[in-house]
């Protein structure tokens, strides 16, 4: 009963029928997935309305983390392991022990089959037939039964082999996938902000410092170039100073920090009363106001005070400035809000603060120093790269080997008849126009030796 | 001589080659009527003579086509060739350097297929396919004509110019598979001896497939090395590299139905008259999707 079930599973994933279902489930999953990227789903309601929960539903569901998605590739990767281990015995036999007797039948099967005559004996004439073959890199094998000769030649026979390491590849891919995302890690939104030192935690000792975030701008304002200066820490150590841009990560111990944003920040001091400094750093203005999003935001914390600071510079767009609607924000100026660092209940009114200037909240004197920059970096570590990048090289491999070194094979019998020796020649290229081509072109050397041939079972009297 | 003039004169070979390209279109028409009208000129053929002197047979029309592709093929060459001079990279910047250099891999793809197979026939398909990309280039913009230069992201010469040479390579060679199985599927409806084989085109559909699936997968890698290189993120499931992922395993699917089904005939050419679509919809992509490609639109 078990055996029954193992053999039955064992079927169904080696056979090719199921691999394209699966492929073609695969692409389907996929073209969800991209569709919903896209205009196209959101145009549907339009025609038929009655399909907008399905929409809706099709916005909401993410392919690519789903658990169809999981199963569907789980699937795919055991049905390749036991359709390449399946298709070993074969592949082997065809390069290591192909059979090299033959019979008529295949003769006649065979398109094109031709026939070549001889006045010379068989074995004078398969000599030959073996040395053209040889000279033109075929691998040759020869066996006799009887006063026939059969002949077995190939070329590229270790081209059948490029399927394994793609598919083996295939499976990489996937673990290095899983590798990546269990053992690495990657933050999206690393902010630093100019003067500023951030640890990247994560179980590492790394500390990143930003000296400076540069934008540079063409004449006609399309951004050139956005670079931070930066020094990496390992412990108390300075490891490395390096300029990250868009294309220039810095790489250290795997872990890599790539430039992807930026932003304004601001220089802030906050002292209590007594003059004891409570705060001195640039605030990365990474947040946006509650009631203007437009408007960039930034957070100081005081828990030894018992305060939080709600920070605000005027809207970023021009034709729509809320902030300074309300509150007269102008460029170079910063509005401040003192919060109860517990209850997050206001305490006082916020104050305008220009740059240089200070002003009293909450019972601290909050210095805005001067406008900086922060910039946003990714930080990203990921031991399956190795994995991913070495997969990619026996995909593209395994293609090369498949497709530009195919198979050929050709069978050929010597025999004797009526006082000469007849060849009978075709390729095992069933339905396969390239390897007729091949063939045909082979059988021009052949011709060099033999004279023209003939097909075979139509002006000679070779068929049985 | 300052880039602004290379420019120009890119413009110009386009031009040229675009004027080449329409004529070729028609000559080709032309000589599939004047190859229908004369019989006489059928291959004359026992099968094995089929194998030797699969060509189709030479008329003025057909030589006239053959060379107008030529030229297009030239001048095409020269407009890509000029503007990387001006600009300092590969045709990777939007998609009017895109689609120039589409035409220009295709065209040359076409050209040399002529040449190896000597079938004329699929010229009839396949230059259509073509006029209608120069026909989108036309349609863009023409500020598009000139350097614009590069945004941030997409500052890495070298593995911009692979990766989207890849592509380039891949539609175009997807592009003549789609036009050999189209021609395929007219052959096998409307048998006419002048015609080349449907088995060969068959195998011509296979061949520029295993040229556009290796190539395609390149597109896939040379995407995915930039990313993290550029990003940290190898794949982020944007929808044009999805829609690049699906096109390569439609393309998977329809190799393993040939080589291992033996999928042949009208089932192959119907699936690769479709699969094009996947590669009309990845190339169009970046004008319905938002995500990391959105900036190679207009």
């Amino acid at each position: 009963m078990i055996a029954v079930v193992v053999d039955r599973t064992w079927r169904f994933f080696c056979s090719v029928r199921a691999a394209l279902y699966e492929i073609i489930f695969l692409a389907v999953l996929i073209l969800i997935g991209t569709l919903k990227g896209s205009v196209i789903p959101a145009q549907i309601p339009r025609f038929v309305p009655a399909l907008e929960p399905l929409v809706a539903r099709w916005y909401a569901f993410d392919v690519f983390h789903s658990l169809i998605w999981t199963m569907t590739l789980t699937l795919l990767a055991v049905a390749i392991t036991i359709c390449t281990i399946n298709r070993v015995p074969g592949i082997w036999h065809a390069i290591a022990q192909p059979t090299v007797v033959t019979n008529r039948q295949f003769f006649r099967m065979a398109e094109p089959a031709v026939v070549e005559r001889s006045p010379d004996p068989p074995d004078a004439v398969a000599q030959d037939l073996v040395a053209i073959l040889r000279a033109r890199r075929y691998r040759v094998l020869t066996e006799q039964r009887g006063s026939d000769i059969h002949v077995y030649a190939d070329k590229n026979r270790w081209g059948n082999l490029g399927t394994f390491p793609f598919h083996l590849a295939l499976i990489l891919l996937l673990a290095g996938g899983i590798v990546g995302s269990e053992l690495g890690f990657r933050e999206t939104m690393f902010t630093v902000a100019e003067g500023a030192t951030r640890n990247v935690g994560r179980g590492t000792n790394l500390r990143l410092e930003l000296e400076r975030f540069v934008d540079s701008y063409s004449q006609i304002g399309t951004p050139t170039e956005y670079r931070s200066d930066v020094i990496l820490y390992d412990g108390d150590q300075e490891v490395q100073r390096a300029s990250l841009t868009v294309n220039n990560p810095l790489t250290y111990k795997g872990v890599t920090f790539y430039q992807a944003s930026y932003g304004q920040a601001a220089q802030i001091e906050v002292k209590e009363a007594t003059g004891n400094v409570a705060f001195a750093a640039a605030v990365p203005f990474d947040y946006v106001s509650r009631s203007n999003g437009d408007a960039p935001a930034g957070m100081v914390d005081l828990p030894a005070q018992g305060r939080r600071l709600e920070l605000f510079f005027p809207n970023l767009k021009l034709d729509a400035k809320p902030e300074i609607g309300t509150i007269k924000l102008q460029s170079g100026e910063l509005y401040a809000q003192a919060r109860d660092a517990r209850t997050n209940a206001k305490i006082g009114e916020g104050a305008v603060i220009a740059q240089g200037d200070a002003a009293r909240l909450g019972g601290l004197d909050v210095q805005f120093v001067r406008e900086r920059r922060f910039t946003v970096l990714q930080v990203a570590y990921n031991p399956g790269i190795p994995i991913l990048f070495s997969a990619a090289a026996l995909l593209v491999i395994g293609l090369a080997i498949t497709f530009y070194f195919p198979h050929r094979r050709m069978r050929a019998l010597v025999s004797a008849a009526g006082g000469e020796s007849e060849v009978v020649l075709a390729p095992l290229a069933k339905r396969d126009w390239g390897a007729k081509r091949d063939f045909v072109r082979t059988l021009t050397a052949i011709e060099a030796r033999f004279g023209p041939a003939t097909l075979w079972g139509r002006s000679s009297h070779a068929g049985d | 001589m300052p880039a602004t003039d290379l420019l120009r004169l890119s413009y110009y070979g386009f031009t040229a080659a675009s004027v080449a390209v329409v004529a070729a279109a028609a000559f080709y028409f032309m000589d599939v009527l004047w190859l229908a009208r004369s019989p006489k000129l059928a291959v004359a053929a026992g099968p094995l003579e089929t194998w030797r002197a699969y060509a189709t047979p030479p008329t003025a029309s057909g030589r006239l086509a053959s060379t107008t592709v030529g030229i297009a093929t030239l001048f095409a060459g020269l407009a890509v060739a000029l503007r990387a001079l001006a600009t300092g990279r590969g045709p990777y910047s939007d998609m009017y350097e895109f689609s120039v250099a589409f035409v220009f891999v295709a065209l040359l793809g076409y050209f040399l297929l002529e040449r190896s197979y000597g079938i004329r026939p699929i010229g009839t398909i396949a230059l259509p396919v073509i006029l209608g990309m120069v026909a989108y280039v036309w349609s863009l913009p023409p500020s598009v004509r000139e350097d614009r230069g590069l945004i941030p992201a997409l500052s890495n010469k070298v593995i911009m110019t692979a990766h989207v040479s890849s592509a380039v390579i891949a539609y175009a060679a997807f592009a003549l598979s789609f036009a050999a199985a189209v021609l395929y599927l007219v052959v096998t409806r409307w048998p006419r001896s002048w015609l080349p084989s449907a088995e060969l085109l068959d195998e011509v559909s296979f061949r520029a497939v295993t040229i556009g699936f290796p190539a395609q997968l390149m597109l896939l890698i040379l995407g995915s090395l930039w990313a993290h290189m550029a990003w940290g993120g190898y794949w982020s499931w944007d929808p044009k590299e999805t829609a690049a992922l699906f096109t390569w395993i439609v393309y998977g699917g329809y190799l393993h139905a040939r080589t291992l089904r033996g999928w042949r005939g009208t089932r192959s050419a119907v699936y690769l008259t479709v699969a094009f679509l996947a590669v009309v919809f990845t190339y169009f992509g970046n004008y319905w999707f938002g995500g990391l490609h959105a900036y190679s639109g207009m």
